[in-house]
């Protein structure tokens, strides 16, 4: 069932002549049948789903309740021009449809829509790719995965590289539009995005930047063209449905060098963060490195059942033997330098004095040519799609997953440190197994915490909801809001960022209305609902 | 300088029609071996129920086509379901096929 939103009275946008007594009516199963029967006609029978099992696949796979965002189809266009036909189907039928471009979203939503009863549109059975080797960009379309992209690049000997995420099986662009993570120094995936084709909510289709001159081959070099700059206004937003989009690789480097660093004791997180914050503000260090607590190594290793079976938070006892069998500091991060050699070198001396003076429990070298081998566990640091970290899923032994809590911080080691204390007592409290990463930008710093589920344990499940609107609730507090957010917490995480009455809100709904009238694209998506979808606003 | 473009599509092989004729092996590579193959989560977590030799699926002999087939649609522990948009049921039942191969 739909659910109907906009029980606040204030901080929304309202237009005049809005009529504020009209609910939001969910369309009909006739409606819905009929919707889908067209965009069949687009697509073809093949490939509009409706089955249960379908609507079960197309459903959150970590959910906290399976039902909730639950969808009534998915149909999988092949083209630009037949997401603009289903588009306008959508308008015709005002029926909610939800864009996803692999459907592999773990821990934020998988495939699934907010509004339940939507059709998904899965870009999947888009993959064109067009490399352009001498100017190291590539123009994808969403349903090119790393994995697709990693593969083209290899089979053909072209010495470019991605950044992937710890779970690579998501798409490209879908990944960067979610302002996902990877390791190198592309690792602000949202950043390496150049140029869109863009699906507006009524069927028209746009190219940004220097993609609006038809014949300008600077497409995917510039990011801004001329006048207002749009890419980022299709990012976590439901303002279009991007069927292209270019994105900058990296050159292959002479050489990677660095370290994985181990710390022993809880309380160096702090000066863990003020050693390496310098060096990365100043691009000594160019990736972004991400400082995770041992339990992040370990969880992809092991399983709780090995080494206790008391409910509740891990004990320290515990954690210390889970520790020593794995050679774990309580943190841990990888720092690598990527480049020519002679800098490098220059580079890596600044990092290693800076490291010992904060002495680590361990500190080894990292060192990599082209043609090397290096482990697969090396991995994310060299762009090379991996799917090995999502073991965690199994932490409990059973059917388990993870739900992300993802402030965003400065690169204070001291504030760092109270976030953390205050967020691993709530753990405690709530009895679940502390999981957190601290992952550097260039000025900011994520909080990253994956919060592990055990699906086959219900009274666990329960506790799962308030865990997390606490976690918000605390970091709203200090001024720490979330980057990223679960379909179940886009509402919550947009009212954190309620500056003058909700105006940023505000500003999104006037958006949203003007170029989405028939809110039919995404409602809900980022915590930004269209106006159909108001049941009671009150000027 | 010239510049170098590269055209292509990530799947080797295209949609609808010519998914019949498509090679299951290829296609395994291409949509399951992220999991499935050496250092992949399918493989590492099977590792943890079976013999480690036997935990990637090209190894098995005890798979028939209709359980692959099965499992893949709806999900089993932790892998999740894998919808029809991903990988389309003519594209599946050449999957199933292929590592349904060495079992009697």
């Amino acid at each position: 069932m739909l659910r109907l939103r906009y029980d606040q009275p204030a901080g929304h946008y309202i237009e005049k002549g809005t009529p504020l007594d009209a609910p939001h009516a969910p369309p009909s199963a006739a409606t819905l049948d009929k919707t889908l029967k067209a965009m069949a006609g687009v697509v073809g029978a093949a490939a509009a789903f409706a089955s249960e099992e379908d609507r079960d696949a197309y459903s959150d796979r970590f959910p906290i309740d399976p039902q909730r965002h639950r969808p009534f189809a998915a149909v999988a266009p092949t083209s630009a021009e037949q997401v603009q036909a289903l588009v306008r189907i959508a308008v015709a039928h005002r029926v909610p449809i939800w864009t996803v471009s692999r459907g592999k979203n773990l821990g934020y939503g998988t495939a699934a829509p907010v509004v339940a009863g939507s059709i998904v549109l899965d870009l999947s059975r888009m993959q064109k790719i067009t490399v352009d080797v001498e100017n190291a960009t590539v123009l994808l379309e969403p349903g090119v995965g790393f994995f697709d992209l990693y593969e083209y690049l290899q089979t053909r000997n072209i010495p470019l590289w991605l950044s992937v995420p710890g779970n690579s099986w998501g798409s490209v662009i879908g990944n960067a539009l979610d302002r996902g993570l990877g390791y190198t120094p592309y690792g602000e995936h949202t950043r390496n995005i150049c140029g869109m084709e863009v699906v507006l909510p009524d069927g028209d289709m746009v190219r940004t930047g220097m993609g609006a001159m038809p014949n300008a081959p600077s497409w995917q070099l510039h990011k801004y063209g001329y006048g207002p700059a749009w890419d980022q206004l299709f990012v976590q937003s439901n303002f279009g449905i991007v069927t292209k989009a270019g994105m900058w690789l990296m050159p292959q480097p002479q050489i990677v060098r660095g370290f994985d660093v181990e710390m022993d004791r809880m309380e160096d997180l702090g000066p863990l963060i003020d050693a390496i914050g310098p060096l990365r503000r100043e691009g000594v260090l160019q990736q972004s490195p991400t400082i995770g607590n041992w339990f992040r190594a370990a969880n992809i290793l092991t399983t709780r059942k090995q080494w206790t079976d008391k409910p509740g938070s891990l004990s320290d006892e515990v954690i210390a033997a889970i520790r020593k069998q794995f050679g774990l500091g309580w943190w841990g991060v990888s720092l690598r330098i990527y480049g020519r050699e002679t800098v490098v070198q220059a580079n890596m001396d600044i990092l290693e004095k800076a490291l010992n003076a904060i002495k680590p429990m361990s500190m080894k070298p990292f060192s990599w040519r082209p043609g090397e081998p290096f482990s697969p566990t090396q991995g994310g640091w060299m762009g090379v799609p991996m799917t090995f970290p999502l073991q965690s899923a199994n932490w409990f032994g059973g059917r388990g997953g993870h739900i992300g809590f993802s402030p965003v911080l400065t690169q204070s080691g001291k504030l760092a440190m109270e976030q953390f204390n205050r967020t691993y007592a709530r753990y405690k409290e709530f009895g679940m197994d502390y999981q957190a990463s601290f992952a550097f930008g260039e000025r900011h710093m994520l909080n990253v915490n994956a919060i592990l589920l055990n699906l086959d344990d219900p009274q666990f499940m329960k506790r799962v909801d308030p865990f997390l609107r606490t976690l918000i609730a605390d970091a709203r507090q200090h001024g720490y809001g979330e980057y990223r957010a679960h379909i179940d917490y886009m509402d919550t995480v947009a009212d954190c960022y309620d500056y003058n009455n909700h105006a940023l809100r505000r500003l999104n709904e006037r958006v949203k209305n003007a170029l989405d009238p028939a809110g039919i694209l995404a409602p809900g998506k980022s915590g930004i609902w269209p106006a159909a979808y108001r049941k009671e606003v009150k000027a | 300088m010239r510049r170098v473009m590269l055209i292509g599509v990530a799947s080797l092989i295209g949609m609808g029609a010519q998914a019949a004729d498509l090679d299951g092996k290829q296609l395994f590579h291409q949509k399951c071996a992220m999991c499935h193959g050496a250092v992949g989560m399918g493989t590492g977590l099977l590792a943890r129920r079976m013999k480690a030799e036997v935990a990637p699926l090209e190894t098995r002999t005890d798979l028939s086509a209709a359980y692959v087939v099965r499992a893949a649609r709806i999900g089993i522990l932790n892998m999740p379901p894998i919808t029809r948009g991903d990988v389309s049921d003519a594209q599946l039942a050449s999957i199933a096929q292929y590592l349904a191969k060495g079992t009697p």
